[in-house]
Protein backbone atom coordinates (compact mmCIF):
# COMPACT_ATOMS: atom_id res chain seq x y z
CA UNK A 1 0.00 0.00 0.00
CA UNK A 2 2.77 2.40 1.02
CA UNK A 3 4.56 1.73 -2.30
CA UNK A 4 1.52 2.49 -4.38
CA UNK A 5 1.00 5.84 -2.64
CA UNK A 6 4.67 6.84 -3.00
CA UNK A 7 4.76 5.90 -6.68
CA UNK A 8 1.48 7.65 -7.41
CA UNK A 9 2.87 10.79 -5.76
CA UNK A 10 6.04 10.53 -7.88
CA UNK A 11 4.11 10.15 -11.12
CA UNK A 12 2.00 13.17 -10.22
CA UNK A 13 5.10 15.26 -9.49
CA UNK A 14 6.75 14.25 -12.76
CA UNK A 15 3.68 15.14 -14.82
CA UNK A 16 3.10 18.46 -13.06
CA UNK A 17 6.72 19.59 -13.24
CA UNK A 18 6.94 18.55 -16.90
CA UNK A 19 3.76 20.51 -17.68
CA UNK A 20 5.17 23.56 -15.93
CA UNK A 21 8.61 23.25 -17.53
CA UNK A 22 7.01 23.05 -20.96
CA UNK A 23 7.12 26.87 -21.10
CA UNK A 24 10.93 26.68 -20.93
CA UNK A 25 10.91 24.05 -23.66
CA UNK A 26 12.22 21.27 -21.39
CA UNK A 27 8.91 19.59 -20.57
CA UNK A 28 9.59 16.54 -22.66
CA UNK A 29 13.10 16.20 -21.24
CA UNK A 30 11.83 16.23 -17.67
CA UNK A 31 9.11 13.74 -18.49
CA UNK A 32 11.68 11.43 -20.03
CA UNK A 33 14.22 11.82 -17.19
CA UNK A 34 11.54 11.32 -14.55
CA UNK A 35 10.18 8.21 -16.24
CA UNK A 36 13.66 6.80 -16.65
CA UNK A 37 14.44 7.40 -12.97
CA UNK A 38 11.23 5.71 -11.89
CA UNK A 39 11.68 2.67 -14.13
CA UNK A 40 15.37 2.31 -13.24
CA UNK A 41 14.78 2.46 -9.50
CA UNK A 42 12.00 -0.13 -9.73
CA UNK A 43 14.27 -2.40 -11.72
CA UNK A 44 16.99 -1.87 -9.09
CA UNK A 45 14.56 -2.77 -6.30
CA UNK A 46 13.63 -5.96 -8.16
CA UNK A 47 17.28 -6.82 -8.66
CA UNK A 48 18.05 -6.29 -4.96
CA UNK A 49 15.01 -8.40 -4.13
CA UNK A 50 16.37 -11.18 -6.31
CA UNK A 51 19.89 -10.72 -4.94
CA UNK A 52 18.61 -11.41 -1.42
CA UNK A 53 17.91 -14.92 -2.60
CA UNK A 54 21.11 -15.42 -4.60
CA UNK A 55 24.66 -16.28 -3.48
CA UNK A 56 26.79 -13.23 -2.50
CA UNK A 57 28.85 -13.64 -5.64
CA UNK A 58 25.99 -12.06 -7.60
CA UNK A 59 26.02 -8.92 -5.49
CA UNK A 60 29.63 -8.31 -6.39
CA UNK A 61 28.84 -8.96 -10.03
CA UNK A 62 26.18 -6.24 -9.91
CA UNK A 63 28.69 -3.84 -8.33
CA UNK A 64 31.20 -4.71 -11.04
CA UNK A 65 28.61 -3.83 -13.67
CA UNK A 66 27.93 -0.53 -11.90
CA UNK A 67 31.66 0.24 -11.83
CA UNK A 68 31.89 -0.51 -15.55
CA UNK A 69 29.07 1.91 -16.35
CA UNK A 70 30.56 4.53 -13.98
CA UNK A 71 33.95 4.11 -15.64
CA UNK A 72 32.41 4.53 -19.05
CA UNK A 73 30.77 7.77 -17.95
CA UNK A 74 34.07 9.18 -16.70
CA UNK A 75 35.77 7.96 -19.87
CA UNK A 76 33.22 9.82 -22.03
CA UNK A 77 33.76 12.93 -19.92
CA UNK A 78 37.50 12.70 -20.57
CA UNK A 79 36.80 12.97 -24.31
CA UNK A 80 37.45 9.26 -24.89
CA UNK A 81 41.15 9.27 -24.14
CA UNK A 82 43.34 6.52 -25.49
CA UNK A 83 43.35 3.71 -22.84
CA UNK A 84 40.87 5.85 -20.90
CA UNK A 85 38.18 3.21 -20.50
CA UNK A 86 40.13 0.50 -18.64
CA UNK A 87 41.92 3.16 -16.57
CA UNK A 88 38.64 4.73 -15.42
CA UNK A 89 36.84 1.43 -14.77
CA UNK A 90 39.73 -0.11 -12.82
CA UNK A 91 40.44 3.05 -10.83
CA UNK A 92 36.82 3.50 -9.77
CA UNK A 93 36.36 -0.20 -9.01
CA UNK A 94 39.56 -0.51 -6.95
CA UNK A 95 39.02 2.66 -4.94
CA UNK A 96 35.42 1.71 -4.13
CA UNK A 97 36.24 -1.87 -3.23
CA UNK A 98 39.12 -0.73 -1.00
CA UNK A 99 36.73 1.38 1.06
CA UNK A 100 33.88 -1.13 0.98
CA UNK A 101 35.80 -4.04 2.48
CA UNK A 102 36.45 -2.53 5.95
CA UNK A 103 32.71 -2.12 6.61
CA UNK A 104 32.36 -5.90 6.51
CA UNK A 105 35.80 -6.78 7.88
CA UNK A 106 35.19 -4.66 10.98
CA UNK A 107 31.65 -5.96 11.33
CA UNK A 108 29.91 -2.59 10.91
CA UNK A 109 27.61 -4.33 8.45
CA UNK A 110 26.85 -8.04 8.12
CA UNK A 111 28.04 -9.54 4.83
CA UNK A 112 24.68 -9.55 3.07
CA UNK A 113 23.39 -8.28 -0.27
CA UNK A 114 21.16 -5.82 1.59
CA UNK A 115 24.29 -3.97 2.79
CA UNK A 116 26.85 -4.71 0.08
CA UNK A 117 24.90 -3.37 -2.90
CA UNK A 118 23.72 0.02 -1.60
CA UNK A 119 27.01 0.86 0.18
CA UNK A 120 29.03 -0.18 -2.85
CA UNK A 121 26.85 1.82 -5.21
CA UNK A 122 27.21 5.02 -3.16
CA UNK A 123 31.00 4.65 -3.23
CA UNK A 124 31.05 3.92 -6.96
CA UNK A 125 28.68 6.74 -7.87
CA UNK A 126 30.67 9.29 -5.96
CA UNK A 127 34.03 8.04 -7.22
CA UNK A 128 32.60 8.51 -10.71
CA UNK A 129 31.46 12.08 -10.05
CA UNK A 130 34.76 13.15 -8.55
CA UNK A 131 36.80 11.44 -11.29
CA UNK A 132 34.74 13.02 -14.06
CA UNK A 133 35.14 16.48 -12.56
CA UNK A 134 38.85 15.90 -12.05
CA UNK A 135 39.66 14.64 -15.55
CA UNK A 136 37.63 17.41 -17.15
CA UNK A 137 39.51 20.03 -15.17
CA UNK A 138 42.89 18.36 -15.76
CA UNK A 139 42.36 18.48 -19.49
CA UNK A 140 41.18 22.09 -19.33
CA UNK A 141 44.28 23.05 -17.34
CA UNK A 142 46.63 21.36 -19.81
CA UNK A 143 44.92 23.19 -22.64
CA UNK A 144 44.99 26.60 -20.97
CA UNK A 145 48.50 26.23 -19.60
CA UNK A 146 50.03 24.87 -22.78
CA UNK A 147 52.80 27.45 -22.78
CA UNK A 148 53.76 26.60 -19.21
CA UNK A 149 53.70 22.85 -19.82
CA UNK A 150 55.85 23.31 -22.92
CA UNK A 151 58.26 25.54 -21.00
CA UNK A 152 58.83 22.59 -18.65
CA UNK A 153 59.20 20.16 -21.55
CA UNK A 154 61.67 22.50 -23.28
CA UNK A 155 63.96 22.22 -20.24
CA UNK A 156 63.92 18.45 -20.53
CA UNK A 157 61.22 17.68 -17.96
CA UNK A 158 59.29 14.45 -18.41
CA UNK A 159 55.56 14.76 -19.18
CA UNK A 160 54.58 13.75 -15.63
CA UNK A 161 56.63 16.60 -14.19
CA UNK A 162 55.48 19.10 -16.82
CA UNK A 163 51.84 18.24 -16.11
CA UNK A 164 52.13 17.99 -12.31
CA UNK A 165 50.69 21.43 -11.52
CA UNK A 166 47.71 20.81 -13.83
CA UNK A 167 47.07 17.40 -12.27
CA UNK A 168 47.11 18.89 -8.79
CA UNK A 169 44.63 21.58 -9.83
CA UNK A 170 42.36 18.94 -11.38
CA UNK A 171 42.17 16.94 -8.16
CA UNK A 172 41.82 19.99 -5.93
CA UNK A 173 38.90 21.42 -7.84
CA UNK A 174 37.15 18.06 -8.02
CA UNK A 175 37.38 17.62 -4.25
CA UNK A 176 36.16 21.10 -3.31
CA UNK A 177 32.43 20.18 -3.42
CA UNK A 178 33.06 17.12 -1.23
CA UNK A 179 35.07 19.14 1.26
CA UNK A 180 32.33 21.77 1.45
CA UNK A 181 29.75 19.04 1.95
CA UNK A 182 31.82 17.58 4.76
CA UNK A 183 32.06 20.98 6.49
CA UNK A 184 28.31 21.48 6.35
CA UNK A 185 27.33 17.92 7.17
CA UNK A 186 24.44 17.94 9.60
CA UNK A 187 23.98 21.71 9.42
CA UNK A 188 22.72 22.49 5.95
CA UNK A 189 21.49 19.01 5.18
CA UNK A 190 20.81 15.61 6.68
CA UNK A 191 22.53 13.20 4.33
CA UNK A 192 20.77 10.33 2.59
CA UNK A 193 21.91 7.35 4.61
CA UNK A 194 20.99 8.95 7.90
CA UNK A 195 17.65 10.14 6.53
CA UNK A 196 16.89 6.63 5.33
CA UNK A 197 17.87 5.02 8.62
CA UNK A 198 15.85 7.54 10.67
CA UNK A 199 12.82 7.01 8.42
CA UNK A 200 13.34 3.28 8.87
CA UNK A 201 13.18 3.74 12.66
CA UNK A 202 16.88 3.54 13.65
CA UNK A 203 18.42 5.16 16.71
CA UNK A 204 19.76 8.67 15.80
CA UNK A 205 23.22 8.02 17.28
CA UNK A 206 23.59 4.80 15.33
CA UNK A 207 22.30 6.47 12.17
CA UNK A 208 24.79 9.32 12.63
CA UNK A 209 27.78 7.03 13.24
CA UNK A 210 27.06 4.92 10.20
CA UNK A 211 26.50 8.03 8.14
CA UNK A 212 29.82 9.62 9.05
CA UNK A 213 31.68 6.37 8.37
CA UNK A 214 30.08 6.14 4.94
CA UNK A 215 30.61 9.80 4.31
CA UNK A 216 34.33 9.76 4.97
CA UNK A 217 34.70 6.53 2.96
CA UNK A 218 32.97 8.24 0.04
CA UNK A 219 35.42 11.10 0.29
CA UNK A 220 38.48 8.87 0.45
CA UNK A 221 37.24 6.64 -2.39
CA UNK A 222 36.68 9.73 -4.55
CA UNK A 223 40.14 11.03 -3.79
CA UNK A 224 41.84 7.72 -4.57
CA UNK A 225 39.81 7.08 -7.74
CA UNK A 226 40.41 10.55 -9.18
CA UNK A 227 44.13 10.42 -8.34
CA UNK A 228 44.46 7.07 -10.10
CA UNK A 229 42.46 8.20 -13.13
CA UNK A 230 44.48 11.39 -13.58
CA UNK A 231 47.83 9.78 -12.90
CA UNK A 232 47.29 7.04 -15.46
CA UNK A 233 45.73 9.43 -18.01
CA UNK A 234 48.76 11.71 -18.23
CA UNK A 235 50.42 9.66 -20.95
CA UNK A 236 47.33 9.96 -23.15
CA UNK A 237 47.79 13.73 -23.36
CA UNK A 238 51.35 13.40 -24.67
CA UNK A 239 52.89 11.74 -27.71
CA UNK A 240 55.60 9.10 -27.49
CA UNK A 241 58.15 11.85 -28.15
CA UNK A 242 56.99 13.71 -25.01
CA UNK A 243 55.09 16.38 -26.94
CA UNK A 244 51.87 17.84 -25.57
CA UNK A 245 49.25 16.74 -28.11
CA UNK A 246 47.84 19.43 -30.40
CA UNK A 247 44.16 18.57 -30.26
CA UNK A 248 43.00 18.46 -26.66
CA UNK A 249 39.26 18.96 -27.10
CA UNK B 1 88.51 12.42 -36.49
CA UNK B 2 87.87 13.30 -40.13
CA UNK B 3 84.40 11.89 -39.81
CA UNK B 4 83.63 14.11 -36.87
CA UNK B 5 84.86 17.17 -38.71
CA UNK B 6 82.49 16.49 -41.57
CA UNK B 7 79.59 16.77 -39.23
CA UNK B 8 77.63 19.92 -38.81
CA UNK B 9 76.43 20.76 -35.34
CA UNK B 10 72.87 20.90 -36.62
CA UNK B 11 71.60 19.88 -40.00
CA UNK B 12 68.06 19.98 -41.42
CA UNK B 13 67.41 18.18 -44.69
CA UNK B 14 64.28 18.48 -46.82
CA UNK B 15 62.12 19.25 -43.80
CA UNK B 16 58.37 19.72 -44.23
CA UNK B 17 55.68 20.64 -41.76
CA UNK B 18 51.97 21.27 -42.11
CA UNK B 19 49.53 22.44 -39.47
CA UNK B 20 45.79 21.97 -39.17
CA UNK B 21 43.93 25.25 -39.06
CA UNK B 22 40.37 25.18 -37.84
CA UNK B 23 38.22 27.15 -40.27
CA UNK B 24 34.48 27.28 -39.58
CA UNK B 25 34.81 24.16 -37.45
CA UNK B 26 36.56 22.05 -40.07
CA UNK B 27 40.23 21.23 -40.05
CA UNK B 28 42.18 22.43 -43.05
CA UNK B 29 45.71 21.22 -43.64
CA UNK B 30 48.12 24.05 -44.45
CA UNK B 31 51.72 23.59 -45.43
CA UNK B 32 54.03 25.91 -43.46
CA UNK B 33 57.51 24.58 -44.27
CA UNK B 34 58.53 22.43 -47.22
CA UNK B 35 61.85 21.18 -48.55
CA UNK B 36 63.68 23.27 -45.98
CA UNK B 37 67.46 22.83 -45.57
CA UNK B 38 69.80 24.27 -42.95
CA UNK B 39 73.38 23.57 -41.88
CA UNK B 40 74.98 25.11 -38.84
CA UNK B 41 78.52 24.70 -37.53
CA UNK B 42 79.44 24.51 -33.88
CA UNK B 43 79.64 27.92 -32.27
CA UNK B 44 77.96 29.60 -35.20
CA UNK B 45 75.38 32.34 -34.82
CA UNK B 46 72.60 32.59 -37.35
CA UNK B 47 69.66 34.95 -37.48
CA UNK B 48 66.34 34.06 -39.06
CA UNK B 49 64.02 36.81 -40.23
CA UNK B 50 60.63 36.40 -41.81
CA UNK B 51 57.20 37.94 -41.97
CA UNK B 52 54.75 37.33 -39.18
CA UNK B 53 53.13 33.96 -39.72
CA UNK B 54 55.90 32.74 -42.06
CA UNK B 55 56.65 29.80 -39.72
CA UNK B 56 59.67 30.88 -37.68
CA UNK B 57 58.28 29.57 -34.40
CA UNK B 58 57.09 26.43 -36.14
CA UNK B 59 60.61 25.87 -37.49
CA UNK B 60 62.51 26.13 -34.21
CA UNK B 61 59.97 24.00 -32.35
CA UNK B 62 60.93 21.18 -34.70
CA UNK B 63 64.57 21.45 -33.64
CA UNK B 64 63.97 20.69 -29.95
CA UNK B 65 61.11 18.43 -30.95
CA UNK B 66 58.31 20.23 -29.18
CA UNK B 67 56.52 19.57 -32.49
CA UNK B 68 56.95 16.69 -34.88
CA UNK B 69 58.11 17.18 -38.48
CA UNK B 70 56.06 15.59 -41.27
CA UNK B 71 59.02 14.53 -43.42
CA UNK B 72 62.75 15.13 -43.76
CA UNK B 73 65.45 14.72 -41.16
CA UNK B 74 67.06 16.82 -38.44
CA UNK B 75 70.49 15.81 -37.18
CA UNK B 76 72.33 16.89 -34.06
CA UNK B 77 76.06 16.10 -34.29
CA UNK B 78 75.25 13.71 -37.12
CA UNK B 79 72.55 11.79 -35.24
CA UNK B 80 68.92 11.85 -36.23
CA UNK B 81 67.14 13.59 -33.36
CA UNK B 82 64.46 10.90 -33.53
CA UNK B 83 67.05 8.47 -32.18
CA UNK B 84 67.68 10.60 -29.10
CA UNK B 85 65.59 10.57 -25.94
CA UNK B 86 63.48 13.75 -26.31
CA UNK B 87 64.32 14.88 -22.75
CA UNK B 88 68.07 14.54 -23.44
CA UNK B 89 67.69 16.39 -26.74
CA UNK B 90 65.94 19.26 -24.98
CA UNK B 91 68.64 19.48 -22.37
CA UNK B 92 71.20 19.94 -25.14
CA UNK B 93 69.05 22.35 -27.15
CA UNK B 94 67.76 25.15 -24.93
CA UNK B 95 64.90 27.37 -26.02
CA UNK B 96 63.77 30.85 -25.09
CA UNK B 97 60.15 31.46 -26.02
CA UNK B 98 58.62 34.49 -27.67
CA UNK B 99 56.60 35.23 -24.53
CA UNK B 100 58.44 34.50 -21.28
CA UNK B 101 56.82 31.93 -18.98
CA UNK B 102 58.13 31.76 -15.41
CA UNK B 103 57.26 28.98 -12.99
CA UNK B 104 55.59 29.48 -9.62
CA UNK B 105 57.95 30.42 -6.83
CA UNK B 106 61.04 32.54 -6.53
CA UNK B 107 63.55 33.47 -9.22
CA UNK B 108 66.00 31.17 -7.45
CA UNK B 109 63.52 28.30 -7.78
CA UNK B 110 63.19 28.96 -11.49
CA UNK B 111 66.94 28.94 -12.01
CA UNK B 112 67.38 25.82 -9.90
CA UNK B 113 64.94 23.82 -12.02
CA UNK B 114 67.44 22.52 -14.56
CA UNK B 115 70.13 21.97 -11.94
CA UNK B 116 67.76 19.80 -9.89
CA UNK B 117 66.65 17.96 -12.99
CA UNK B 118 70.02 17.34 -14.59
CA UNK B 119 72.56 17.89 -11.85
CA UNK B 120 75.70 19.83 -12.70
CA UNK B 121 77.78 22.28 -10.75
CA UNK B 122 76.18 25.52 -11.90
CA UNK B 123 76.10 28.14 -9.14
CA UNK B 124 72.88 30.10 -9.17
CA UNK B 125 74.57 33.35 -8.16
CA UNK B 126 77.03 33.10 -11.06
CA UNK B 127 74.26 32.21 -13.46
CA UNK B 128 72.08 35.13 -12.42
CA UNK B 129 75.04 37.52 -12.66
CA UNK B 130 75.78 36.25 -16.18
CA UNK B 131 72.15 36.81 -17.15
CA UNK B 132 72.09 40.29 -15.68
CA UNK B 133 69.65 39.48 -12.89
CA UNK B 134 70.33 41.66 -9.81
CA UNK B 135 71.12 39.61 -6.72
CA UNK B 136 68.30 41.19 -4.71
CA UNK B 137 65.76 39.73 -7.16
CA UNK B 138 66.84 36.14 -6.53
CA UNK B 139 64.37 35.57 -3.74
CA UNK B 140 61.56 37.61 -5.27
CA UNK B 141 58.42 35.97 -6.60
CA UNK B 142 59.08 35.36 -10.31
CA UNK B 143 55.44 36.01 -11.24
CA UNK B 144 55.73 39.66 -10.23
CA UNK B 145 58.75 40.56 -12.37
CA UNK B 146 58.59 42.85 -15.39
CA UNK B 147 58.53 41.17 -18.80
CA UNK B 148 62.18 42.06 -19.43
CA UNK B 149 63.21 40.62 -16.08
CA UNK B 150 61.16 37.48 -16.75
CA UNK B 151 62.90 37.08 -20.10
CA UNK B 152 66.28 37.21 -18.34
CA UNK B 153 65.05 34.55 -15.91
CA UNK B 154 64.03 32.39 -18.87
CA UNK B 155 67.41 32.85 -20.52
CA UNK B 156 69.25 32.00 -17.30
CA UNK B 157 66.95 29.02 -16.70
CA UNK B 158 67.79 27.67 -20.14
CA UNK B 159 71.52 28.22 -19.56
CA UNK B 160 71.42 26.28 -16.28
CA UNK B 161 71.07 23.13 -18.41
CA UNK B 162 74.42 23.95 -20.06
CA UNK B 163 72.98 23.56 -23.58
CA UNK B 164 75.06 23.23 -26.75
CA UNK B 165 72.52 25.10 -28.84
CA UNK B 166 70.26 27.96 -27.90
CA UNK B 167 67.04 28.61 -29.84
CA UNK B 168 65.88 32.19 -29.37
CA UNK B 169 62.37 33.01 -30.52
CA UNK B 170 62.27 36.81 -30.70
CA UNK B 171 63.60 37.05 -27.14
CA UNK B 172 63.39 40.84 -27.12
CA UNK B 173 60.08 41.33 -28.93
CA UNK B 174 58.27 42.52 -25.82
CA UNK B 175 61.04 44.85 -24.63
CA UNK B 176 61.92 48.50 -25.20
CA UNK B 177 64.97 49.33 -27.31
CA UNK B 178 67.33 49.82 -24.37
CA UNK B 179 66.42 46.54 -22.61
CA UNK B 180 66.54 44.75 -25.94
CA UNK B 181 70.10 45.92 -26.57
CA UNK B 182 71.15 44.87 -23.08
CA UNK B 183 69.82 41.35 -23.73
CA UNK B 184 71.55 41.27 -27.12
CA UNK B 185 74.87 42.13 -25.48
CA UNK B 186 74.28 39.55 -22.80
CA UNK B 187 73.50 36.76 -25.27
CA UNK B 188 76.41 37.61 -27.58
CA UNK B 189 78.74 37.62 -24.57
CA UNK B 190 77.48 34.21 -23.48
CA UNK B 191 77.83 32.86 -26.99
CA UNK B 192 81.54 33.71 -27.13
CA UNK B 193 82.21 32.65 -23.57
CA UNK B 194 80.50 29.26 -23.85
CA UNK B 195 80.99 28.59 -27.57
CA UNK B 196 77.23 28.30 -27.96
CA UNK B 197 75.56 27.68 -31.27
CA UNK B 198 72.72 30.17 -31.52
CA UNK B 199 69.65 30.33 -33.76
CA UNK B 200 68.11 33.73 -33.26
CA UNK B 201 64.68 34.46 -34.67
CA UNK B 202 63.77 38.10 -35.04
CA UNK B 203 61.74 40.30 -37.32
CA UNK B 204 63.81 43.45 -36.77
CA UNK B 205 66.33 44.29 -39.46
CA UNK B 206 68.16 46.71 -37.14
CA UNK B 207 68.59 43.94 -34.61
CA UNK B 208 70.02 41.61 -37.23
CA UNK B 209 72.53 44.26 -38.19
CA UNK B 210 73.55 44.80 -34.59
CA UNK B 211 73.90 41.09 -33.86
CA UNK B 212 75.87 40.06 -36.93
CA UNK B 213 76.23 36.36 -37.71
CA UNK B 214 74.90 34.55 -40.77
CA UNK B 215 71.66 36.04 -42.01
CA UNK B 216 68.80 33.89 -43.25
CA UNK B 217 65.21 34.65 -44.06
CA UNK B 218 62.23 32.31 -44.02
CA UNK B 219 60.29 32.93 -47.21
CA UNK B 220 58.10 30.68 -49.32
CA UNK B 221 58.34 27.84 -46.75
CA UNK B 222 62.17 27.70 -47.01
CA UNK B 223 65.28 29.42 -45.68
CA UNK B 224 67.19 31.74 -48.03
CA UNK B 225 70.28 33.86 -47.56
CA UNK B 226 69.27 37.35 -46.59
CA UNK B 227 70.66 40.27 -48.58
CA UNK B 228 69.93 43.72 -47.23
N1 LIG C 1 49.23 24.51 -33.73
C1 LIG C 1 48.83 25.22 -34.79
N2 LIG C 1 47.60 25.03 -35.29
C2 LIG C 1 47.18 25.73 -36.35
N3 LIG C 1 47.92 26.63 -36.99
C3 LIG C 1 49.16 26.87 -36.55
C4 LIG C 1 49.69 26.18 -35.42
N4 LIG C 1 50.93 26.62 -35.20
C5 LIG C 1 51.17 27.53 -36.14
N5 LIG C 1 50.11 27.69 -36.96
C6 LIG C 1 50.04 28.59 -38.12
O1 LIG C 1 51.24 28.48 -38.83
C7 LIG C 1 51.66 29.74 -39.31
C8 LIG C 1 53.09 29.98 -38.84
O2 LIG C 1 53.05 30.21 -37.45
P1 LIG C 1 54.34 30.62 -36.63
O3 LIG C 1 53.93 30.83 -35.23
O4 LIG C 1 55.41 29.63 -36.90
O5 LIG C 1 54.74 32.00 -37.32
P2 LIG C 1 55.92 33.00 -36.95
O6 LIG C 1 56.75 33.15 -38.17
O7 LIG C 1 56.59 32.57 -35.71
O8 LIG C 1 55.11 34.36 -36.70
P3 LIG C 1 55.40 35.54 -35.64
O9 LIG C 1 56.50 36.37 -36.21
O10 LIG C 1 54.10 36.32 -35.62
O11 LIG C 1 55.73 34.93 -34.35
C9 LIG C 1 50.66 30.75 -38.82
O12 LIG C 1 49.81 31.08 -39.88
C10 LIG C 1 49.91 30.04 -37.73
O13 LIG C 1 48.59 30.44 -37.72
MG1 LIG D 1 56.66 33.28 -33.78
Amino acid sequence: MLEVLAIAFTVLLIILSAAYAQRFGIGKEILLAGTRALVQILILASIILILFEMPLFWSFLVLAAMAAIAGHTTYSRSGKLENGLPVAVISIACASLLLLIPFFLMGIFPLEARYIVPTGSILIGNAMNVSSLAIDRYKGELKNKRSEVEAYLALGAKPELAAAACLKQGILSALIPSIDNMKNLGIVWIPGVMTGMLLGGADPMEAASIQIAIFTSIFVAGMIASSLVLYYSTDSFFTNAAQLKEDLD
Amino acid sequence: MLLVMNHFHLEMKDVSKSVFRTINGTKVKTSILSGLDLRIKTGELITIMGASGSGKTTLIRLINRLSELDSGIIMLNGNDIKNLVPMELRRKIGMVFQVPVVFKGSVRNNLAFGIKLWGGNTVIETLSRDAGIPENLLDADAGQLSIGEKQRVCIARALANQPEILLLDEPTSSLDALSAQKIEKLLLGLQKERDLTIIWVTHEKEQVERIGGRRLVLRGERLEDFHA
